[in-house]
């Protein structure tokens, strides 16, 4: 609402009109409805777009696929902390650009889906969010050229899994324990990783992967065996295998798009991933392929038995993810990499099949209301498209020609031909995955129909998604010579010769033998499923690990009493002792001179400054001791002013002065019962507690009274930076205030931080007393619902210009607009009205023409805050929020910290450094005005400033009933 | 600067501290305000050069300036402690209002 007028209405002590009222209200009501459910027809479009947008990515991806089979790898290197041999390294070869295109990919389709599956627009924001996170945290991770910030990528997937597990924590237990539990294993596998990639680029010499994997073999390093054990924990705990794949059954609480996305196409595949990516500096001795094929062999035969023991059908796909992993960690374990083409298809075939199986299981929970099998059945008629996708996904994971599935599995049997032992674990657990696939397609949608429940259709745009996903399986198999091999090849570093029909050769036989066996074993189902397999878990060890922890902490609990106060003497008494053990006396060269000379005035001040703070110790009433300090921070300021530092001293005396009637309004907000309550007892604590305090005052003194004197005797002043400051100001920035000089431009980076500090906590006082609802929106609330003979109820419907009793409200302790009652006179009200535009006025002079004189945005916003002040302190809260209402603090906020970085980001565009100063002589203003960025700047600290004293202002003077206990 | 000042500084710590650990939560708001003033003290008291004139460009040839450097630094740590002294009073009234007590010794849930 733009009203120009306003600030002459504001002069002219004009009442608002009556449309002003009406809107007015309109705010006050739209408040009090939460727009909680949003519709599909709003966000529909934007899922579309979020999702063409990614898929954009998935093209441009795929058109560097020819340069990269070309040259190699790409690689770009930023130095970013070069001290510690960190760089901001990309590394893109054949297999980080295959496992980019899965993420993007399945992203793609996930993102879409999403937009349909989220009945809330809040909650799809939310997981959009996370989502898009994950995904760039997961590209980091695949196209990382540098051991570091692979493990930074790594631990950030581990937490944004974290955050969409426990999607809806807030109401799920079990939400919150997976998630905790997902948590704990991966990135305590991570810290494992950390050590091992930090030992192995000590062996390696260099911390780039590129350089890593060129280098001289690893593999007969001393620490070879250390860093190997170490990155494979890494790998298992993230890629779920045996005894650390429980975390991933767990995992299923998040909402399933993110459990097709996370937990089947990408993050599990990290550990697969860094495997992969390792394997030519790792691999080749004993350790990596025992250790790789037995751990893989393991998980894969638990996963398969676990999976077909589910009811619920999420947590099966999940083991049967588990399972898949196996194969994928054992084929890597294959000596002289005879198991990588077999494990790039598996993952390829796997990524497809197993996120379509998802999302499907997703609709079907959406359709029918539950995942449990055994509720589940004869849904082909009624959801027709998913049974087709779900049969298309399920033949590839069943390895039917000619999907994609089936050229995995044979290129898989094939690879095994000469260890007999894998082959027969493999070809079991192949037919255990046939009967899982039957379980989903044939229990799920064919089957005897279950009446019990109602089909609700899912929306069709949730079945786009997972058809490209279930055609691209068959595509792929189709087309293995032109889509396959050459995605394949790259990352293989040989030509691949994928086809879908070798003849009937003896892979060909024993994927007969597979299906046949799991049509068998599915056809029993009903008999096998009754039996209890003593099949081992980790959970149990887990669990006694953590519930181990949560006994120290009790123990370590038992030592805390709750009494505030102790904790910090504690915590001070501690930080003194070590100051003390310390000592001065090893630090050498440290002269302590006690000769110095003071004039009267600056003497006067600083006994007026001491005795006035020693006096706020024993004052009785907090007012006294709240006045008592501000003379103390005057006598400050006027020291200021003798130096003679005329910019300090004059935010000293504008900030001293908001400080006072911050704490003054404060103490009303406190009842006074309380504080007089609080007052009494002041001194009643026990003498040894008391000297206790006193002798720590006094040795935190001592200490602090040494260090400055040794601070102020041994300045090197020789060389201080100041003479630089002061020779620079006017050849450098035309500014011959140089103080002004340094917070805007020297150090201006400095001062783009501390006015974003000071914004958040200006919005943080107004978070605690105004007590925003969760969307943002402050409640204008201002009535005490409670019925009181005393006091007048404001309420919603009634004018906005009706009396508040406020002389009674005092005595309310929710109303606390006392202060009103005393300084609400027409004296004060007409200064306040006068006060302001002048402070403007001020505040205007200053950022003109504050590089020649005192002043700058920090004094300017300062001066107009308090003109601001002075409104709320002498019309209080109602009146000020509505005749103020031009002046919108959380705006002022925004604009002048956009206008700051925008300003200081805008010289970059023409080549110069951020915050670099740029003059507009070209520009020609009268009276002796220069426009640079410099001014700008100064407007942005300005605006800032000016809207976070408001909304403090605006915070503490607001009202509130007290909160039930 | 003097050693004046860097006593001053020290005692004020003192006070500030003592004022710190006392029941009342509002007179331990007024010793961290008092560490805040102590604390811009003794970065005025560090200032390189015994000032007589003020930092300006003006002003240089008429005598020894007053340090520039710990003055923006002050002037910016003014503006900021009064924000962290807001919401340590923003705390204070609340956890009152909550509790509905203003005595820190009366208040011991912080306890596992």
């Amino acid at each position: 609402m733009v009203r120009p007028f306003a600030f002459w209405q504001l002069l002219l002590h004009a009442a608002p009109t009556d449309k002003q009222r009406v809107m007015h209200l309109k705010l006050v009501s739209s408040t009090t409805t939460t727009p909680e459910t949003g519709t599909h027809v709003a966000k529909l479009p934007f899922a579309w777009i979020v999702s063409l947008l990614t898929a954009l990515v998935f093209i441009y991806l795929l058109s560097s696929l020819p340069t990269v089979t070309e040259v190699g790898a790409l690689q770009v290197s930023l130095p970013w902390v070069p001290a510690l041999g960190l760089s901001l390294s990309l590394y893109v070869d054949g297999l980080a650009l295959m496992f980019a295109l899965i993420v993007v990919g399945v992203g793609a389709v996930v993102a879409l889906y999403a937009g349909y599956y989220f009945d809330n627009s809040r909650e799809l924001n939310c997981f959009y969010g996370q989502l898009f996170a994950f995904m760039a945290s997961m590209l980091a991770l695949v196209v990382a050229g540098n051991v570091f910030t692979l493990f930074i990528a790594w631990e950030l997937t581990s937490v944004i899994s974290f955050l969409l597990i426990s999607f809806h924590g807030d109401h799920s237990e079990a939400a919150r324990t997976g998630a905790l539990r997902a948590l704990i294993i991966t990135a305590g596998g991570g810290l494992a990783l950390l050590v091992g990639l930090s030992l192995m680029s000590a062996a390696a010499g260099t911390t780039e992967i590129s350089q890593i994997l060129s280098g001289a073999a690893l593999q007969d390093h001393p620490w070879y065996t250390a860093f190997t054990v170490l990155v494979f924990v890494g790998c298992f705990s993230k890629s779920a295998q045996f005894p650390l794949h429980f975390w991933l059954p767990g995992a299923m609480s998040a909402p399933t798009p993110a459990s097709a996305y996370l937990h089947s196409a990408t993050m599990v595949k990290a550990g697969i991933y860094l495997l992969l990516r390792l394997s030519p500096a790792l691999s080749g001795t004993p350790l990596w392929e025992n250790g790789l094929m037995l751990v893989g062999l393991a998980t894969l035969l638990i996963g398969a038995a676990l999976a077909l023991r589910q009811y619920d059908l999420k947590g099966a796909l999940a083991y049967s993810t588990v399972s898949q992993l196996g194969v994928l960690v054992a084929l890597i374990g294959l000596p002289h990499g005879e198991g990588l083409e077999a494990a790039l298809i598996g993952i390829l075939a796997h990524s497809l099949y197993k996120a379509t199986l998802f999302l499907t299981a997703g609709a079907v929970d959406h359709a029918v209301g539950t995942r449990d099998l055994r509720k589940l059945g004869g849904l082909a008629l009624a959801l027709p498209g998913w049974a087709v996708i779900a049969a298309l996904a399920g033949l590839s994971m069943a390895g039917i020609p000619p999907l994609l599935g089936f050229v995995a599995k044979e290129v898989l049997l094939e690879s095994l031909l000469e260890t007999p032992l894998a082959l027969i674990v493999v070809v079991a657990s192949a037919a255990l995955t046939v009967t899982m696939a039957l379980i989903f397609v044939w229990d799920v949608f064919l089957g005897p129909p279950r009446a019990e429940h109602h089909v609700h259709e899912p929306a069709w745009g949730l079945l786009v998604g997972p058809s490209v996903l279930a055609g691209g399986a068959l595509i792929a198999g189709l087309g293995l010579d032109w889509l396959i091999n050459p995605l394949i090849s790259p990352a293989l570093e040989h030509e691949a010769h994928l086809a879908l029909w070798h003849g009937l050769n003896p892979p060909f036989l024993l994927s007969l033998t597979a299906i046949a066996i799991g049509v068998g074993v599915f056809a029993l189902r009903h008999r096998w499923r009754a039996w209890s397999l003593p099949l081992p878990n980790a959970v149990s060890a887990y669990n006694a690990v953590v519930g181990s922890v949560e006994k120290v902490g009790d123990l370590v609990l038992r030592t805390q009493h709750g009494k505030l106060r102790h904790y910090l003497f504690v915590i001070l008494a501690a930080v003194t002792l070590l100051q003390l053990s310390a000592g001065f006396s090893h630090v050498t060269g440290i002269e302590f001179q006690w000769d110095g000379e003071l004039d009267l005035l600056r003497g006067l001040l600083l006994i007026l400054a001491l005795g006035t703070m020693i006096g706020s110790i024993f004052l009785k009433r907090h007012m006294m001791a709240a006045l008592v300090l501000g003379v103390a921070g005057y006598s400050v300021g006027g020291l200021f002013l003798l130096e003679p530092a005329p910019d300090v001293a004059l935010v000293q005396f504008m900030v001293e002065t908001l400080g006072t009637v911050l704490i003054i309004i404060m103490l009303s907000k406190i009842s006074a019962p309380q504080r007089e309550a609080a007052m009494n007892d002041l001194w009643k604590q026990s003498r040894f507690t008391l000297y206790r305090d006193i002798a720590l005052s006094a040795m935190v003194g001592v200490g602090v009274a040494l260090f400055a004197v040794a601070a102020i005797n041994n300045r090197a002043i020789a060389h201080t930076i100041a003479t630089w400051h002061l020779e620079n100001a006017v050849p450098l920035l035309g500014f011959s205030d140089v103080v002004g000089a340094i917070v805007t431009d020297f150090r201006g980076m400095d001062t783009i931080i501390e006015i974003t500090v000071f914004s958040v906590a200006a919005l943080g006082v107004l978070t605690l007393l105004a007590k925003p609802s969760p969307g943002g929106v402050i409640p204008k609330r201002i009535s005490i619902p409670r019925p009181s003979p005393r006091l007048k109820v404001f309420q919603l419907g009634a004018a906005p210009d009706e009396p508040v009793d406020v002389q009674h409200a005092q005595e309310t302790e929710g109303e606390e607009l006392s202060f009103e009652s005393h300084f609400s006179t027409p004296l004060t009200r007409t200064i306040a009205q006068l006060v302001l535009p002048f402070a403007l006025i001020v505040a205007l002079s200053q950022l003109f023409y504050g590089g020649e004189a005192p002043g700058d945005g920090f004094t300017a916003g300062v001066i107009s805050g308090l003109g601001v002040t002075l409104w709320y302190v002498v019309f209080g809260y109602r009146e000020s929020q509505r005749r103020l209402g031009w002046l919108k603090p959380r705006y002022l906020i925004g604009a002048g910290l956009i206008l700051v970085i925008v300003n200081a980001a805008s010289p970059m565009l023409s080549g110069l450094a951020f915050a670099a100063h740029v003059n507009f002589d070209q520009i020609h203003l009268p009276a002796d005005l220069h426009l640079s960025t410099t001014f700008l700047y100064e407007t942005g600290i300005f605006l800032t400033v000016l809207g976070c004293t408001s909304t403090v202002m605006e915070a503490i003077t607001y009202p509130k009933e007290i909160e039930p206990l | 600067m003097n050693v004046f000042f860097a006593l001053a500084t020290g005692l004020m710590f003192a006070i500030g501290v003592f004022q710190l650990l006392r029941r009342d939560m509002i007179k331990a708001a007024m010793g961290f305000y008092i560490l805040f003033t102590a604390i811009n003290l003794f970065f005025f008291a560090v200032g390189a050069f015994n000032g007589q004139v003020s930092a300006y460009a003006g002003n240089l040839s008429e005598g020894t300036p007053s340090d520039p450097v710990v003055q923006a630094l002050i002037l910016t740590a003014i503006v900021i402690s009064f924000g962290s002294y807001a919401i340590l009073l923003g705390l204070i009234a609340t956890s009152a209002r909550r509790y509905k007590t203003a005595d820190l010794d009366t208040l011991d849930q912080l306890k596992g």
